[in-house]
This record gives C-alpha cells, structure tokens and sequence, in this order.
C-alpha cells in the first residue's frame, strides 16, 4: 500500500512542475463551458421551454454537469497507457514487484487529484458569475448519492480509460480510435446535451451503458427530475457495470501481456 | 546450484509483410501476410552465483529478447527458464525484488523530476526499510559520484549522469542478479570507463551474478571472464574469454617498429601475412605456435629493428571474425 501512495506523492510533484499546462488547460475548459451556455442562451431567447428545461435549468444543468464530470475526469488517461505500451515503458513495471493496474489506478488519482482542485477552483468562479442562472439543490438524501455517484462514476471513467488504452496492445496508432470512442461516449453520456431532448430511444438505451451515470444521471437527479428512489437504483446500476469494467481490464490485462512485445529497442 | 538456468528457451515474434507503395497498402487493408521471426532458437545455458558474463551478438541476434524473458517482461514461445529458481514470466514479487533490468536505451527514472524522487518510489516499490535505503544510498552516491546531481531534472542530466542514475536506481534494493543491456551505449570513453570500473568493483563485493550485453569490447575485455556469443538466435560459443581467443584466433600478432629508412613491404612479408604496413611499423600475423620463432629470426636478420612486442589477436576482431562467419 505505501507503494501505491508513494506514486500518488511522485505524481503531485511531477504535476507541480508544469503548472503552467495545468493552468491553460483549465482556460480551455471554461471556454468549452462558456460555449454551451452561449448557445442555449441564444436559443431560449426565443422559446421558454425545451425538451421541458427552462432557461434556469439548463444552465444549471450544463454548470453542474461540468462541475460533475470534472470530479470524474481522468484526463485522457488512456494516451498515457497507450504511450506505456508502445513505447515499451510498460517493461519498467512489469520487472518490478508493482501491480500495473494498481499503479495506474493510483496514478489518475494523484494525477486527477491534483487537476480537479485547479478545475474546481475555475468552476466555482464560472458558478459565481452565472449565480442568478443557478439552481441550488438543498436537498441532503441528493447530495449523498451525488457524492456516491461521483465516486463510483470516477472510477468507471478510469475503467474504461484503461480499457480503452489497452487496445494499444493490439494496434499502434490509436489517437483516431481514442477519439471516435470518446465523442461518442460524450454524447451517450449527455455532455452535449440533456439525452432526454432526442426520442426515448436513446435516453433507453443509454441507461442500460455506463457513460451516462458520468453525467446526465447524476446532473437530473441534482436538478430533481429523478426521483431518490430512481437515484438509487442507478448508483446500482454503476456499481455493476464498475464491477464488470474491472473484471474486463484484468481480463485484457491478460491477454494484451501474451501479444506484448516490448518495442523500442 | 546455477542462479540462472536456460533450457531450449525459444521466442518468436509475429509480424507481417508490407510491400513498398500506396498499391500495396491498400491491398494490405483486406489481406496481410503474416511472417514470423525466430528471435531465439532453443537456447541453453546456466550461469553460477556471483559470475559476471558477456552476452555477445551483433544487433538483433537475440541478446535483448533473452533479457526480457529472463526478467519476465516476455513470454517465450516455448522453452523453460529458472532465476534464482522463479520462472520469470510469472512475475512474483518475490523474484522481482531480487532481480534489476537496466536497459542503457531506455530509461527508468522520472523525466520531469529529479533522480532523488525516482529512488524514494522505487524504496517504496521494493519496500526497502528506512535504514538499507540510506546505506546504500550513501554507498552507490560514493562510489558513483553523484551527490551534486541527485536534485537537478532527470531531463537536464548529461547521459553519462543519468546513467550513474539509472544503476543507482537498479541497485537500491540490493539485487542478487543483475541484468545489463548495453550500460555503457552512447557513453564517452571516460563515461565508459567510470561505469565499467563501478560494474566490477560492484561484482567483486556484493558478488551480485551479472548477465551484461555490450557492443564495445573494452566492456567484455574489462569485465568478463565469460562470454556466451549469440547469433541469429542460437548460441555460437559459451566459455572462457580466453580460449575463445585461442580456438577462433590460431595466431598471434607482432609489432615491430624500424629504425631510419624502415623497410620493404617485401623483405619482411616471407615472415608471415602483413596486416598493416609502413616503412617504419608493420603488424604480423603468424601461427600461434610459431610466433617466438619468427620473432627471433626477425630479430637475428639484417632489419633495423627497434622494438618487438607479441600480442594476442584483439578480441574485437575475434569477435568480428565470429560473427562474419555466421552470414
């Protein structure tokens, strides 16, 4: 165990040392935010209602859906892997008594750890300025699950990071892969918009797939449009799917470590 | 008892074939033929505690693949292996606290930090106690010199440096084999020197059993008594340094330096096979058995001769003339 926090100390350090990057990222962020929030204010310059949002709701559900899928970000996690692999670094873990899986799992927790507080910081300012446009949740049973959510939408995002990464055990470039994977995943998670907006269809398929407890879930139940009860069978939902995604890295683990080949030299 | 034991070890890599040209690419998308490359054939060999051996082959020959099934990075195609009696490509961490792989291409340490950080994770990875980390902290910093180093970025280190740093970082846990893959590549002769000079005086104390590949053969003179010759996968030779020189070198080389004018290629090529020629210093091979007698009658003749000197063949040109053989 003092291993694995000793890779969370290492990383803080190494993050420490490029604030710079930390810091233009999270402008980019806001600027991400900022669009969304730009363009539904256009559009509900002429309407009132949309899909059954209004105005107030919609922003609180785009600010609080980042807010949400900040605290569950790893950050493209799944480049750092991929560049493990392919360029042989991988070996440098698998000739040590270090579990690689634990060794990442920790690794996105002092890497996340370090990048949320900065992210937060940028949030709350955003929150500040849109303050009128905010709805405040008071209810205290919402709060509890949100936070469970967040915890277990955490590591479901690093899963399938991990998972995803390791496809670099089987094709070298995968930037393109990653990429298609990830918008997707995006918009089946709601980021764009509320799922609820576009036919039942998707809303229903949606459900029965993890991404959508990293975003649309949690930020309705915050808005109250799912009920407590509704709140909780989700988080059961996300504990089976955590529990299955883990199940499918060691699984990958173990077949991607045969088709290893440890390049570079 | 051997501390590592290799029975008919072979690896295979699976690869496939691209033509040159966009045609061919495209064919490539539907239909690749698939080829496969034996890295390793069937190699057998078993090395003693605190033996220091040069793994010899020129490039691609098989010397890192069998690196990395013995630290258990690779799976072998088939084949048995035994370290300190693990099969490395299970990978506990009981073996893997006894064993360190230093890859002189790769590295180790944490880029973007000082080597320091790098060394207290890797205490923590190897869990060695407070009071072993910093005597052999204090041990390896002497012997290596490098206590002004240890808190600049990894990334701003000389190579040489970062080296040092590397084998620092091998070491902390007290390995009892060590794995060496080219330690002293891209190194300048000083460089060089320093870490061969700390890789065998490390040998001779803590009798650690050393497995090392180098393509420079002041490294293999210097430090290995023993040297297993790799080519194309299978093993060419295994044994002594010295009769290695001895069975692929059946002659020895004379130097002789004139006086005044020098001599005529021709008055002196009767001896034996001139290797190298000027007037004044001429390099010749003559049969092993035969060297104290040409050099007497060289000395007995009429040439102005102002120094002799009998020497062994240089083992790089052994190992040159091996490794030719084999194409």
């Amino acid at each position: 165990m003092k291993k694995y926090l000793a890779v969370i100390k290492t990383e803080w350090q190494r993050q420490m040392t490029y604030r710079i990057n930390q810091f233009t990222f999270r402008i980019g962020n806001i600027f991400e935010i900022l669009v969304q929030i730009l363009i539904w204010t256009a559009i509900f310059q002429k309407t009132s209602n949309i899909g059954g949002y209004n105005y107030r709701e919609m922003i609180t559900y785009i600010i609080i859906g980042w807010l949400l899928s900040f605290l569950m970000a790893n950050f493209g996690f799944e480049d750092i892997i991929s560049n493990h692999i392919q360029k042989g670094e991988l070996s440098n873990f698998l000739s040590k008594p270090i579990d690689y899986i634990n060794y990442l799992i920790f690794l996105s927790i002092g890497r996340a750890s370090f990048t949320i507080g900065v992210a937060l910081l940028f949030n709350l300012l955003l929150l500040f300025f849109f303050r009128n446009s905010f709805i405040v949740s008071k209810d205290i049973f919402m709060w509890l699950i949100l936070l469970a959510m967040i915890l277990v939408g955490y590591f479901i995002k690093l899963f399938l990071s991990i998972l995803i990464g390791f496809i670099s055990f089987w094709t070298v470039d995968n930037a393109g892969v990653f990429y298609s994977i990830n918008t997707l995943a995006k918009f089946l998670s709601g980021n764009y918009f509320p799922i609820n907006i576009l036919p039942a269809v998707f809303l229903n398929f949606s459900l029965a797939l993890p991404f959508i407890y990293t975003f649309y879930f949690p930020a309705q139940l915050y808005l109250g449009k799912i009920s407590i009860r509704q709140g909780l069978v989700g988080l059961g939902l996300e504990i089976v799917w955590l529990a299955i995604l883990y199940f499918a890295i060691r699984v990958v683990w173990k077949m991607g470590l045969r088709k290893y080949e440890s390049v570079g030299i | 008892m051997a501390i590592i034991e290799v029975k008919n070890l072979s690896k295979t890599y699976e690869y496939y074939k691209k033509q040159p040209g966009l045609w061919a690419s495209m064919k490539g998308l539907f239909h690749r033929e698939k080829l496969y490359k034996e890295a390793v054939k069937e190699i057998n060999f078993s090395i003693e505690e605190g033996e220091l051996v040069g793994f010899l082959g020129p490039n691609g020959a098989g010397k890192t693949t069998t690196l990395k099934m013995l630290s258990g990075i690779l799976y072998p195609t088939s084949g048995e292996a035994k370290v300190l009696g693990h099969i490395p490509w299970k990978r506990e961490p009981k073996y893997q606290k006894q064993f360190a792989l230093v890859m002189g291409q790769k590295n180790q340490l944490w880029w973007d930090l000082p080597a320091m950080e790098s060394f207290i994770l890797n205490k923590e990875i190897y869990e060695v106690s407070d009071t072993d980390f910093k005597k052999n902290m204090d041990e390896l910093v002497e012997l290596l010199d490098i206590k002004d180093i240890l808190d600049i970025q990894v990334r701003k280190l000389s190579l040489g440096q970062r080296m040092k740093c590397e084998l620092v970082a091998a070491l902390l846990h007290k390995p009892k084999v060590l794995f060496l893959d080219e330690p002293t590549i891209g190194l300048d002769v000083v460089a060089q020197k320093n870490i061969r000079d700390f890789i065998k005086d490390y040998n001779r104390k803590n009798k650690t059993t050393i497995l090392l590949t180098s393509h420079y053969m002041e490294d293999v003179k210097e430090l290995c008594k023993r040297v297993i010759i790799i080519e194309e996968g299978k093993i060419g030779y295994d044994g002594d340094l010295a009769s290695l020189i001895e069975k692929y070198a059946p002659y020895k080389v004379l130097k002789i330096t004139f006086e005044g004018e020098g001599v005529k290629e021709a008055d002196i090529s009767k001896f034996g096979e001139v290797h190298q020629f000027t007037p004044n210093s001429i390099t010749l091979r003559v049969p092993r058995e035969k060297a104290k007698n040409v050099a007497r009658d060289i000395l007995s003749s009429n040439l102005p001769v102002d120094d002799i000197l009998i020497d062994e063949v240089d083992i790089s040109d052994v190992v040159r003339k091996i490794f030719s053989n084999g194409k």
